[in-house]
C-alpha cells in the first residue's frame, strides 16, 4: 500500500516538476508556432545563474527572480534581434534557436566553467506524511508549479491580454487586421517563455547537480510533454503530456533502470506521436 | 545566367571554366587531390583524414537527406555509432569468415534496416518537419542511452576497442590494414563510392523527387508520386551510407564511446553541412572534412573559444547565407560571370 501511495505521490511531483520545466517551450510552441530548441540551454542558464547568485550571498527567492529576469532579458534580445525576422518560416527558427543553444552552451562553460555545480537547498528537510516522507522543497515547487499553470489558465482564458493572445493563435492575420499588434504579442510570448524556462531552471537547480548540459534531457523531455499532451490544449496538455513522460518513467523504474525506462518512455511517445500526431488531449 | 548558354555565346574560354568550376570538375579535383596525398605527406595527417572522410561520408548523408527531401535530421550520429559498435562487436565475434566484411555488410542492413522501419513508420503518418527533428533527436538519445547502460556488451562509459581490419582474398592472402596508408586507401574509395553513388541518385529521377517532394509534397502526391515511399528510401540510404561510415570509423578509430551517437555530435553534423551548403554533396563531403579537421586543430589552439565560433558560424549561415558556402560561391561565380558579360 505504501508504494502505492508513493509512487502516486512520486509521479505526481515528476509531473509537476517537468510541466514547469516544459511550459515556456509549450507557451512558446504553441501561441506563435517557434520550436525553442534553445529552450534547454536557457534552462540552464537559470540554474547557473541561481548558482552564481546564491553563491554571492544573495537570499535564494531573490536569486531565483534575478535569474529568471535576466534570461527572460536575453530572450527579449534575441527575439528582438534575429527571431521575430523569421516567424514565417518554422524551420529556420527551429535552426536559430538550435544556434543559440550552442552559443549559450559554449558562453556558460566559459563564464561559469565546466565542474558540476550545486545549489544548497533551501529546505532540505522532509515532510513527514506518516506513511511516507515527502522531499520538502520538491513538493512546494510541484505546487508551485501547480499555481503558475493555473495562472497561465486564469491570464490566457479571463483577461484580454489572453483573449488577443487566442485570436493570434486562431488566425493571425485576421487579429492583424482587427487591429492587433501582432508583432508587440509575438514579442510578448516569446519573453514570457524565455522568463518562464529561466524560473524553471532556477528552481529546479537545487534538485540535481547543475552542468553545462542540464537543460538537454529536459529539452526533449520537455518536446515529448508538450507534443503528447497536444498542441492544442497548451496548459491541460502540458500536465497531461509531462504525466505520460514522467509519470511513466517513475512506473517504468520500478521495474528497471532508470536508463532504460527513459528509453522505454521515448520509445512510447515516438509511437503516441505517429498514431496521434496531434496528442492526447486535443481541442473540443 | 544558365552556364550552357554562356559556354554556347562565349565558346571554349567558358567551357573550360565551367568544367573547371562545377560539381563534376571539383569533385575530380577533391578526389584526386584526397589520392596523392598519401604520396606527399605522412604521419599524423594521413593517420587522422580517413576519419574526417568518414565525418565527411556522414555529412553525404545528411545532405541527401536535408538538402535533397528537406528532411532533417538530428539522428545522423546514431547511426554512425551504431555502426561503430556493430564492427566493434563483429570484430570480437569468432566467425570462419572475415568479421570485418561481415560487420560492413550488417552495418549497410542495419543503418538501412532501422531508418526503414522508423522512416516508414512515421512518414506514413504524415511526420514531418520540426516533429521528425524532434524524433531524430530522441532517437540518438536512445541510442547513447542504451550504448551507455548495456554495459556488459558495449563496455558502457568506458568505450570499446576495436581491433583494425584486415583485407582477406580467401585462399590467396590477406593484407594487414595497420599501416595508416594502407587504410586511407580503403577508407577513399569507400567515401568516393558513396559520393558517385550518391550524386548519380541525385541527378536521376529520384533525386528530382525528392525536390519535388522538398519543394511542394501535395503537388507530387497530386502528380502520382508517393511520398512516404521516396522519403523512407532517401532516409534508408542515408541511415545505410552513415553505419557503414561508422563502421569503418570504429575499425580505423580502434575505439568507440556511447558520446558517437549522443545528441552534441549529430547536431554537430547538421552544423558542418549547414556550414558548408546542404544542396551539394560535395560541399557536405569537404564540409565535413574541413570542418571537422578545423574544429579538431582550432580546439587545440583555443578549446574554450573555438565552439562559440562555430556556433555563431552556425547562426549566420541560417540567418544569411541559407545555402552555405556552397550557395554563396556560386552566387560569386554568377556574379563574376556576369560581370565578365558585360565587359
Amino acid at each position: 500500500m505504501s508504494l502505492v501511495i508513493s509512487v502516486v505521490l512520486d509521479s505526481a511531483l515528476i509531473t509537476f516538476i517537468l510541466a514547469l520545466a516544459a511550459l515556456g517551450l509549450a507557451i512558446i510552441f504553441g501561441m506563435i508556432g517557434v520550436i525553442n530548441m534553445g529552450h534547454g540551454a536557457m534552462l540552464t542558464l537559470g540554474a547557473y545563474l541561481t548558482w552564481w547568485t546564491t553563491s554571492a550571498g544573495i537570499p535564494f527567492v531573490l536569486a531565483v527572480l534575478i535569474a529568471a529576469g535576466i534570461v527572460g532579458v536575453i530572450g527579449l534580445a534575441f527575439e528582438h534581434f534575429i527571431i521575430r525576422h523569421f516567424y514565417d518560416n518554422p524551420y529556420e527558427t527551429l535552426l536559430i534557436t538550435w544556434g543559440f543553444f550552442l552559443v549559450t552552451t559554449e558562453l556558460i562553460k566559459i563564464i561559469f566553467g565546466t565542474d558540476l555545480r550545486n545549489v544548497s537547498n533551501p529546505l532540505p528537510h522532509a515532510i513527514n506524511l506518516g506513511i511516507i516522507e515527502l522531499p520538502a522543497y520538491r513538493s512546494l515547487i510541484a505546487l508551485f508549479s501547480l499555481l503558475l499553470i493555473a495562472t497561465m489558465g486564469m491570464l490566457l482564458y479571463r483577461t484580454s491580454i489572453g483573449i488577443k493572445i487566442r485570436a493570434l493563435m486562431q488566425n493571425r492575420e485576421m487579429a492583424s487586421l482587427l487591429g492587433l499588434n501582432v508583432g508587440a504579442m509575438y514579442k510578448l510570448v516569446f519573453v514570457t517563455g524565455s522568463f518562464l524556462a529561466g524560473l524553471a531552471g532556477a528552481l529546479i537547480s537545487p534538485m540535481l547537480s547543475v552542468d553545462p548540459y542540464i537543460g538537454n534531457i529536459f529539452l526533449v523531455r520537455s518536446f515529448f510533454a508538450v507534443i503528447v499532451g497536444g498542441l492544442g490544449q497548451i496548459l491541460g496538455g502540458t500536465v497531461v503530456g509531462s504525466f505520460l513522460i514522467g509519470g511513466s518513467e517513475t512506473i517504468f523504474a520500478l521495474f528497471s533502470t532508470q536508463v532504460f525506462s527513459q528509453t522505454i518512455v521515448f520509445a512510447l511517445a515516438i509511437i503516441v506521436l505517429r498514431f496521434r500526431p496531434s496528442g492526447i488531449v486535443t481541442t473540443r | 545566367m544558365n552556364p550552357i548558354r554562356l559556354q554556347a555565346r562565349f565558346g571554349l574560354f567558358f567551357v573550360k571554366r565551367t568544367v573547371l568550376i562545377s560539381e563534376n570538375g571539383l569533385a575530380v579535383l577533391a578526389f584526386a587531390v584526397l589520392a596523392v596525398l598519401p604520396l606527399l605527406l605522412s604521419g599524423y595527417v594521413i593517420y587522422v583524414l580517413p576519419q574526417y572522410m568518414l565525418f565527411g561520408m556522414m555529412a553525404m548523408s545528411l545532405s541527401l537527406l536535408w538538402g535533397f527531401a528537406g528532411i532533417l535530421s538530428f539522428g545522423q550520429a546514431a547511426f554512425f555509432s551504431l555502426g561503430a559498435y556493430t564492427m566493434g562487436l563483429a570484430m570480437r565475434a569468432s566467425m570462419p569468415v572475415n568479421p570485418a566484411y561481415v560487420a560492413l555488410l550488417l552495418s549497410l542492413v542495419i543503418g538501412a534496416g532501422i531508418a526503414t522501419v522508423v522512416g516508414y513508420f512515421l512518414f506514413s503518418a504524415g511526420v514531418r518537419d520540426a516533429y521528425f527533428v524532434i524524433v531524430t533527436l530522441a532517437l540518438s538519445i536512445i541510442v547513447e542511452q542504451i550504448t551507455v547502460s548495456q554495459s556488459e556488451i558495449t563496455g558502457g562509459w568506458n568505450g570499446m576497442f576495436i581491433n583494425r581490419m584486415a583485407l582477406t582474398f580467401g585462399n590467396l592472402g590477406r593484407f594487414d590494414l595497420s599501416q595508416d596508408a594502407a587504410i586511407y586507401y580503403v577508407v577513399l574509395p569507400a567515401a568516393l563510392l558513396s559520393y558517385v553513388t550518391l550524386r548519380w541518385l541525385t541527378l536521376a529521377k529520384f533525386g528530382k523527387v525528392l525536390i519535388g517532394i522538398r519543394e511542394n509534397e501535395e503537388r507530387m502526391v497530386s502528380l502520382g508520386f508517393n511520398p512516404t515511399f521516396y522519403k523512407t528510401i532517401a532516409f534508408a540510404l542515408s541511415g545505410a551510407i552513415a553505419c557503414f561510415a561508422g563502421a569503418l570509423y570504429g575499425t580505423h578509430a580502434n575505439f568507440v564511446a556511447p558520446s558517437l551517437g549522443g545528441v552534441l555530435f549529430s547536431t554537430e553534423v547538421v552544423v558542418w553541412v549547414a556550414i558548408a551548403g546542404r544542396s551539394s554533396l560535395l560541399a557536405s563531403l569537404l564540409g565535413g572534412i574541413v570542418v571537422s579537421s578545423l574544429s579538431n586543430y582550432l580546439s587545440a589552439i583555443t578549446p574554450r573559444y573555438w565552439q562559440l565560433v562555430e556556433g555563431l558560424i552556425f547562426v549566420a549561415v541560417i540567418v544569411y547565407f541559407k545555402g552555405g558556402a556552397a550557395s554563396a560561391l556560386s552566387r560569386f561565380r554568377t556574379a563574376q560571370a556576369d560581370g565578365t558579360q558585360h565587359e
